[in-house]
């Protein structure tokens, strides 16, 4: 049965966030303050960079803030010029991507002013943002989420995300495909993967994918086959698997952002399984140095070695 | 001349057709997207979803070979593909604003260079409209001069009609030509009234004065506001039903392998990357800038109209909110 969510503590947390980056911008803490502010259409929003602090006021927090603006701080993102300490406004999924990006040189903590949001959730897709918000329009991340409250922050509104109890999707749904036979699965990412048009939408939304040249643009030699047909896509959407094994924290972006509705975060999200299940690992906590693909240690699986 | 056919009558015509061995391309539910695809039957016809990508790929697919190679020992052998091979296709339910867009097609592929893939088939298709009955606050083809009830592109148009069924005009010879071989089908002008259409809510746009300010603004700051959040992806210009750039790869080993015509996109950084690693378009709001140059300056200096037709899908599914209706109708103040 559908249940409206209440999601009245963003008034008051929108209040606050500009309130604080008024002040850091004004008083100079910060050279600029990424967050979010609303668009033409009914409930849109869309991300924001400013600078001015006369500006601040633009800034708001809704269910449709569903960016994660960490992707704007990677070193893809030319645009954003890094200089100076740089305000972000960050969830706690998208937090997690910042810590990873620290774990891996990418940023440094001193240069960023986290201003954290007090999340209940945002809306699973924004084709129509002024879908009411729902258990139903929530997104599926949000449901199995252990981060309402940021923690690390340099500063979190101190209103209290009251969130209620909503059925695990991802989980649901990975044991489903779980219990296929190896032959039913792959009919199933076939068929998902056939609507994949190469757009790199999942890439380009998702903070841990800063390489300055994609491996799947390289054509000397060609890696994977750029072409919309199913070797490509099988290829891409694999090796992007992997290589984020052990790094996304399901920010959930790239399902969000893919105009075809594949559902990309289950592979992310199984990957995470595995890796909590073989080494207690769970990306987007700490500050790791190492993740569990990126090490060795004498306690590792050998039984592969043959 | 205007005719009628039941909603009935429609399914066994798209049956009839495909039974024949044409290829039937209309909206369909391809694992749960809405997509025009080739139906098996015409059941699978969708006519209540706008498709998340356009009609233009039934003449310009995503993805296709324009040539093989094999190689053995010293010996290279090339085979063209043969466009007369490509199957007589009817594309059906095609919305206003898709069916608009293949005319402004018809333009570029047959401009210095013949396009002979577009081009035949293109020949081999006639277009069956629908007037739009649903619009949401994304749609903006009466801003860029067009209207839920326009019929150009189409070869016969259907619009929904009370009671069910769709009242018919033929908009061109092709179109009569179906109507005539299955005329049982069609029944005299029906007087029910039109299912009331979509009535998308922006305003019209002035796009001359849109061109004008383009002419003299190559430079100018507006393109890092609007764009500095671009995070380029080809969302928008694969879902677009005008855009037409496309990239040609070889794909394959050294024994045999294809040529292949893919979609490709302006906002990839990719797209202007020269050989000697310098990029003209070196950061996104450049690259996005050409974006609104193409559709309402570059394609208009050539072929004096504009390269979109307001279906609204870039904005709707553009992952960071870029709102192509709210710049250009913000340009068009200035």
């Amino acid at each position: 049965m559908t249940q409206p969510i209440d999601e009245s503590i963003y008034t008051a947390v929108t209040v606050a966030i500009q309130a604080e980056a008024q002040r850091i911008l004004s008083e100079g803490l910060v050279t600029a303050v990424v967050g979010y502010a609303s668009a033409r259409r009914k409930g849109s929003t869309q991300p924001i960079v400013i600078t001015d602090a006369a500006l601040a006021e633009k800034l708001i927090f809704t269910p449709a803030c569903v960016n994660n603006l960490a992707v704007y701080l990677t070193k893809a993102k030319k645009e954003i010029p890094k200089t100076g300490r740089i305000g972000i406004v960050v969830k706690g999924c998208d937090l997690k991507a910042l810590v990873g990006l620290m774990g891996e040189s990418q940023l440094k903590r001193e240069d960023l002013y986290l201003i954290g949001v007090p999340c209940i959730g945002v809306l699973g897709s924004i084709i129509q943002p002024d879908t009411a918000f729902t258990s139903d329009s929530i997104a599926p991340k949000c449901r199995e989420c252990d981060a309402h409250l940021p923690l690390g922050c340099d500063f979190v509104p101190s209103q209290q995300p009251i969130t209620p109890e909503l059925e695990k999707k991802y989980a649901a749904e990975i044991d489903r495909l779980e219990a296929m036979t190896p032959a039913e699965r792959w009919a199933y990412w076939k068929e998902q993967f056939s609507k994949c048009i190469k757009c790199y939408a999942c890439r380009q939304v998702c903070p841990f994918c800063f390489c300055e040249q994609c491996l799947c643009d390289r054509n000397k030699p060609q890696m994977v086959e750029t072409t919309p047909r199913p070797a490509g896509n099988f290829a891409w959407h694999i090796v992007r698997a992997m290589h984020l094994t052990g790094r996304c924290a399901g920010c959930a972006e790239c399902e969000r952002a893919c105009p075809m509705d594949i559902p990309l975060n289950l592979l992310n999200r199984k990957m995470a399984k595995e890796l909590k299940d073989l080494y207690e690992y769970e990306a987007g906590f700490e500050v790791n140095a190492k993740g569990p693909l990126t090490m060795f240690t004498e306690k590792d699986d050998q039984s592969f070695i043959k | 001349m205007k005719t009628y056919i039941s909603e009935q009558n429609l399914n066994t015509l798209l049956d009839t057709l495909i039974a024949e061995g044409k290829r039937v391309v209309a909206p369909r539910m391809n694992a749960g997207t809405p997509l025009y695809e080739p139906l098996a039957s015409a059941d699978e016809l969708v006519t209540d979803q706008l498709p998340k990508r356009s009609g233009k790929e039934a003449f310009f697919p995503l993805c296709e070979d324009i040539m093989s190679y094999e190689k053995e020992g010293q010996k290279v052998s090339i085979t063209d593909i043969d466009p007369a091979r490509f199957p007589e296709t009817v594309l059906v339910g095609v919305r206003s604003c898709d069916a608009a867009a293949i005319p402004v097609l018809d333009a570029v592929f047959s401009w210095d260079y013949k396009d002979e893939f577009f081009l035949e088939r293109r020949k081999k298709t006639t277009v069956v409209g629908l007037a739009c009955t649903m619009a949401d606050d994304a749609c903006f083809c009466t801003a860029v001069g067009l209207s839920p009830a326009e019929t150009r592109g189409s070869d016969l148009f259907l619009t929904p009609v009370e009671g069910g069924g769709y009242s018919c005009e033929t908009c061109s010879e092709k179109g009569e030509a179906l109507v005539k071989s299955y005329t049982a089908l069609f029944a005299e002008a029906c007087s029910s009234k039109a299912l009331p259409l979509a009535e998308p809510q922006t305003e019209k746009i002035d796009l001359q004065k849109v061109k004008g300010w383009l002419d003299n603004h190559f430079e100018d700051p507006a393109w890092d506001s609007i764009a500095t959040r671009c995070v380029g992806c080809g969302a928008c210009a694969f879902v677009c039903p005008v855009c037409h750039c496309f990239d040609i790869v070889d794909e394959g080993t050294e024994k045999s392998g294809k040529r292949r015509k893919n979609w490709d996109a302006c906002g990839f950084w990719k797209f202007t990357h020269h050989a000697s690693g310098h990029n003209p378009r070196d950061q996104q709001p450049k690259r996005y800038r050409n974006r609104i140059m193409h559709k309402f300056k570059y394609y208009d200096d050539k072929f004096g109209e504009t390269l979109c037709t307001g279906c609204g899908r870039c904005i709707r599914l553009c992952p960071v909110g870029i709102d192509i209706a709210g710049i250009v109708e913000e340009i068009s103040k200035k």
